[in-house]
């Protein structure tokens, strides 16, 4: 399809709308409502563009240009909104660029929508990261004609308790009201009143916990902000890191926005294949840890007290503990959300020191990674005629793949991607799109999941796998018929199955897999646990397994809080002095996976970076330098010494070259996968008490109220 | 004590006018909102609540779609509802000193009710009756036209006796196969581009 835009000739894939053919050719058209991953609706008329195309006669022949001699343009009489207007064979399309008419009904829009926006810039948590600022100054007149008084509306109107409304500011794109009747399903967001009124409201009583946060970062003003991150810092002054989350499997891109070394804000970055633009609550606000109570250097324990001390005193007391305890009493374990690197680092140790007491947590003791059919990423989640899910709570174990579900029942329509990005517009995603239900199939408990699957059926874990092979109730059936009958279809497997599963689990979901054509997606229990399967990692021959630490002669328990400490020397490496930490010998400070780098691997196999943010953590090391301490009070020479040399090892173990990693990841399928017993199940639990944002703590408690004027009147014009 | 519990066989009926499906369902809001206002007045949280389950949807959407409307009311309206055009014409032609008079003599702001519960106010926009210039339009019952002070004065004081004088034109308007607007009476009134007979003098002040 030839498509002219300010007169260049493109050549685009039928579909294109004509604001991806304008960004195509290089050029640019502002736009507040359109947005990525939400339907087209043209309702803030700034990606105006003035449009025409060829005509036919009625014997198929072009309308011919009796000057030129050239098919004739036959131009809309108005400028249109190129966000719904979809580009068609020898379409000539003009932007401001070239059409004076564009720049000035541009310009004009432009006034329009900054009437009744308030002047509030210098005090706005948006202010130099705000699309309407931006585009006004790349637009607009640079003056206001307008000389009368604005629009007042309540300014500080608390959505939840993390999203607060300025509703002066709102300029009425609905991507808020789109974003949750699309993307979560939930109908909680709405205009209210109309015309100058118009302000965004719920009648529900509060957001919805789970991916409210999203709207404020697809707000093209400061109408919707995070009010974890309010009033902490401008954008300009912000560290931006960008990063994976690891607080479950996903792996969401993010960006970390440090200041004066504090964590003060997340906000969900670009990834097509995982997170597309959305991340979940938990990610975004859940980031009070990082910045709160954090360890920042070696607490010793002297006379029974823990003490604050240097690492090299720290590292004598672990050589003085030690002298009671072979080096190979010595057991090892790590948090499943640790990073490849790390785990590479550890696994040596282990290797060097002859401990086999070593272990991660969170993991479950069954491989699925040998399932025929291949594994599945997300987006054949996405685009799958089928899902079943059976004994998972998405909300607790990966919230973002719930999101990839309920894209598929809309219909996976994934948007297409140019040479500038993904589309901006993408014709074929409407508002309030069809769903079909019938397409999901929940087996389990109920959870947020259930009210949107079409079949329902509820079962406890541990034999959800074998009645579903053999249904005995109708939902059952209707399941395995599911299965059998689509195309395309995923089993995405939870905790609840896969706590206690076994060998003979595997041999069933591979012979269920084999007979329907499923890809099997099991949620690992930890951020980076399938990544870490790959090492050896497990216990080794006489090994004590996580769950039973306080009977290990010794430990280095790192980043896990288990609340009890081994029978001797007990050293904690962690972020923060938990119950376990107080019990400790020796406590090292560690470092959040927001302040390291490294791989970490998702559910689907996806290799991902991390980049360290700017942080203050004092002394705190992430594993690979503190094992190198370790390896020091132990006497052995630590195998390895820093990240590199971690990669190094990695490429030699794992054949995998880590470090330079696309932006997007890249899936790798480990060759081998190590597994043991674990002798406890693992409850998935996303929200930790040191998630929890602590708000209230900002407020000094002797603060008096300011005298403001009474309410205003109930009622009004509705 | 919901409203529908006992009407089933109307909500069945507002139902059955919409295709039977999710997007059908929600069609039925409106229709459903106008029954409950007829009843009392106005809509209220637990009837918005009690709608949205009906039709399958959030009470935001429902609150929404109400507020859309100037005709849908969420705080209760007096026994007569004066709705007092504000738009250009009528502003021109003295709805403003109207609406000051209403307020002032009636002692009751838009959202109130007037403490004997007869009366409450509400501007709204243009009532298509630019012509009689200014008008106010009482309940769902008919335009009263031209309002001069005389005919307020008027229809104020018969409406304190609970008589409601006749409307100088009812609505809703009805319309007759042949695409006349026509009265009760199926007199047909007005003009149309079909017959354009002479319009009937306009009496200054009203029969009120």
């Amino acid at each position: 399809m030839k498509v002219h835009v300010d007169g260049v000739e493109l050549e685009l894939p039928a579909g294109t709308s004509a604001i991806d053919a304008v960004f195509e050719a290089g050029g640019d058209v502002p736009y507040f409502c359109a947005h990525k991953y939400l339907s087209p609706v043209g309702a803030c008329r700034m990606c105006l563009v003035e449009t025409g195309s060829p005509r036919k006669e009625k014997d198929g022949s072009f309308v011919l240009d009796d000057a030129t001699g050239q098919p004739k343009i036959f131009w809309f009489p108005k400028p249109m909104a190129s966000c719904t207007m979809q580009a068609t064979e020898g379409m000539h399309i003009k932007s401001a660029r070239s059409s004076e008419v564009v720049a000035k009904a541009q310009a004009g829009m432009m006034e329009f929508t900054l009437l009744n926006h308030p002047l509030d810039c210098p005090t706005c948590d948006k202010g130099g990261a705000c699309e309407l600022q931006d585009r006004a100054f790349e637009y607009g007149y640079g003056a206001s004609r307008f000389g009368f008084d604005r629009r007042h509306a309540d300014k500080h109107y608390p959505l939840s308790d993390f999203i607060i409304l300025d509703q002066e500011r709102c300029i009425h794109c609905k991507r808020c009201v789109r974003y949750f009747e699309e993307v979560p399903g939930q109908e909680v967001l709405d205009f209210i009143e109309r015309g100058g009124h118009t302000f965004i409201d719920t009648e529900e009583g509060g957001l919805p916990t789970g991916f409210q946060g999203n709207i404020a970062d697809i707000c093209p003003v400061g109408a919707l902000l995070d009010n974890v991150a309010r009033f902490r810092g401008r954008n300009w002054e912000y560290d931006h890191t960008p990063t994976t989350c690891t607080l479950c499997s996903v792996g969401c891109s993010i960006t970390v926005d440090a200041r004066n070394g504090r964590l003060e804000r997340i906000v969900a970055r670009e990834n097509r294949e995982v997170n597309e633009a959305w991340i979940c609550d938990a990610g975004r606000f859940g980031h009070a840890f990082a910045s709160e109570r954090r360890l920042t250097v070696p607490l010793v324990r002297v006379d029974g007290e823990l003490q604050e001390a240097s690492w090299d005193v720290a590292i004598a007391a672990i050589r003085a503990g030690m002298t009671r305890h072979n080096a190979t009493d010595l057991a090892l374990y790590l948090n499943a959300d640790s990073t490849l690197e790390e785990g590479v680092a550890l696994e040596a140790l282990a290797d060097a020191v002859g401990s086999p007491h070593v272990d991660h947590w969170p993991r479950y003791e069954v491989s699925l990674d040998a399932m025929p059919n291949g594994a599945a990423t997300l987006s054949d989640v996405a685009t799958a005629d089928a899902v079943v899910v059976i004994g998972a709570d998405l909300g607790e174990e990966a919230p973002i793949l719930e999101l990839r579900i309920l894209e598929m029942l809309r219909g996976g329509l994934l948007p297409p991607e140019y040479a500038h990005g993904t589309a901006i517009a993408d014709l074929r995603l409407v508002e309030r799109p069809a769903r079909k239900p019938e397409k999901l199939a929940v087996i389990g408990k109920e959870t947020r999941l259930w009210q949107h699957a079409g079949i329902r059926a509820s079962s406890n874990g541990h034999n959800a796998l074998e009645r579903l092979s053999r249904p005995d109730t109708a939902e059952l059936q209707a399941a395995l018929k599911l299965l059998t009958d689509s195309e395309k279809v995923i089993i995405i497997l939870g905790a609840d199955v896969l706590n206690g599963a076994s060998g003979s689990f595997a041999a069933q979901l591979s012979e269920l897999a084999t007979r329907t054509g499923a890809k099997v997606l099991a949620i690992p229990a930890g951020a980076n646990s399938k990544g870490l399967a790959a090492l050896n990692l497990v216990p080794r021959e006489g090994g004590l397994p996580f769950a039973r630490v306080a009977d290990a002669p010794a430990a280095f328990i790192s980043r896990l809080d288990p609340g009890v400490r081994a029978r001797g020397l007990t050293i904690v490496h962690d972020s923060h002095l938990t119950a376990t930490a107080r019990l400790a010998d020796v406590v090292l400070p560690a470092v959040t996976n927001y302040e390291k780098r490294g791989t970490t691997v998702n559910l689907e196999g996806r290799l991902l970076e991390l980049e360290q943010a700017a942080l203050s953590a004092g002394e705190a090391a992430d594993l690979i330098r503190t094992l190198t301490a370790v390896s020091e009070a132990l006497g052995v020479r630590a195998p390895v010494r820093g990240l590199k040399s971690a990669q190094a090892l990695a490429e030699q173990k794992l054949g995998l070259r880590l470090g330079e990693l696309p932006e997007r990841g890249v899936i790798h399928a480990f060759r081998s996968s190590h597994v043991a017993p674990t002798e406890q199940t693992h409850v998935p639990h996303l929200w930790t008490e040191r998630m929890q944002p602590s708000i209230q703590t900002l407020i000094p408690a002797n603060l008096q109220p300011l005298p403001m004027l009474g309410a205003a009147p109930v009622g009004g014009d509705d | 004590m919901t409203y529908f519990a006992d009407k089933q066989s109307l909500v069945a009926d507002i139902f059955s006018r919409y295709p039977d499906s999710p997007q059908g369902r929600r069609s039925a809001l409106m229709p459903l909102l106008r029954e409950v206002q007829d009843a009392e007045g106005f809509v209220n949280g637990t009837r918005l609540d009690e709608i949205a389950a009906l039709c399958g949807t959030t009470a935001t959407e429902v609150r929404s779609v109400m507020s859309f409307y100037s005709t849908y009311h969420t705080l209760p309206t007096g026994k007569y509802h004066l709705q007092v055009c504000s738009t250009v014409m009528c502003s021109l032609a003295g709805s403003d000193e109207l609406w000051d008079h209403l307020v002032e003599t009636l002692d009751v702001q838009p959202g109130e009710v007037s403490p004997d519960g007869r009366f409450s106010v509400q501007k709204v926009e243009c009532l298509g009756s630019c012509g009689t210039a200014p008008m106010m339009q009482i309940n769902d019952d008919g335009y009263y036209e031209n309002v001069t002070p005389s005919k307020c004065a008027r229809i104020l004081e018969s409406l304190h006796a609970d008589l409601q004088p006749l409307p100088d034109n009812p609505v809703p308007v009805t319309v007759n196969a042949e695409g006349r607007q026509v009265l009760a009476s199926g007199e047909a009134i007005g003009a149309s581009i079909t017959g354009l007979g002479q319009l009937p003098p306009i009496t200054p002040g009203g029969e009120a």
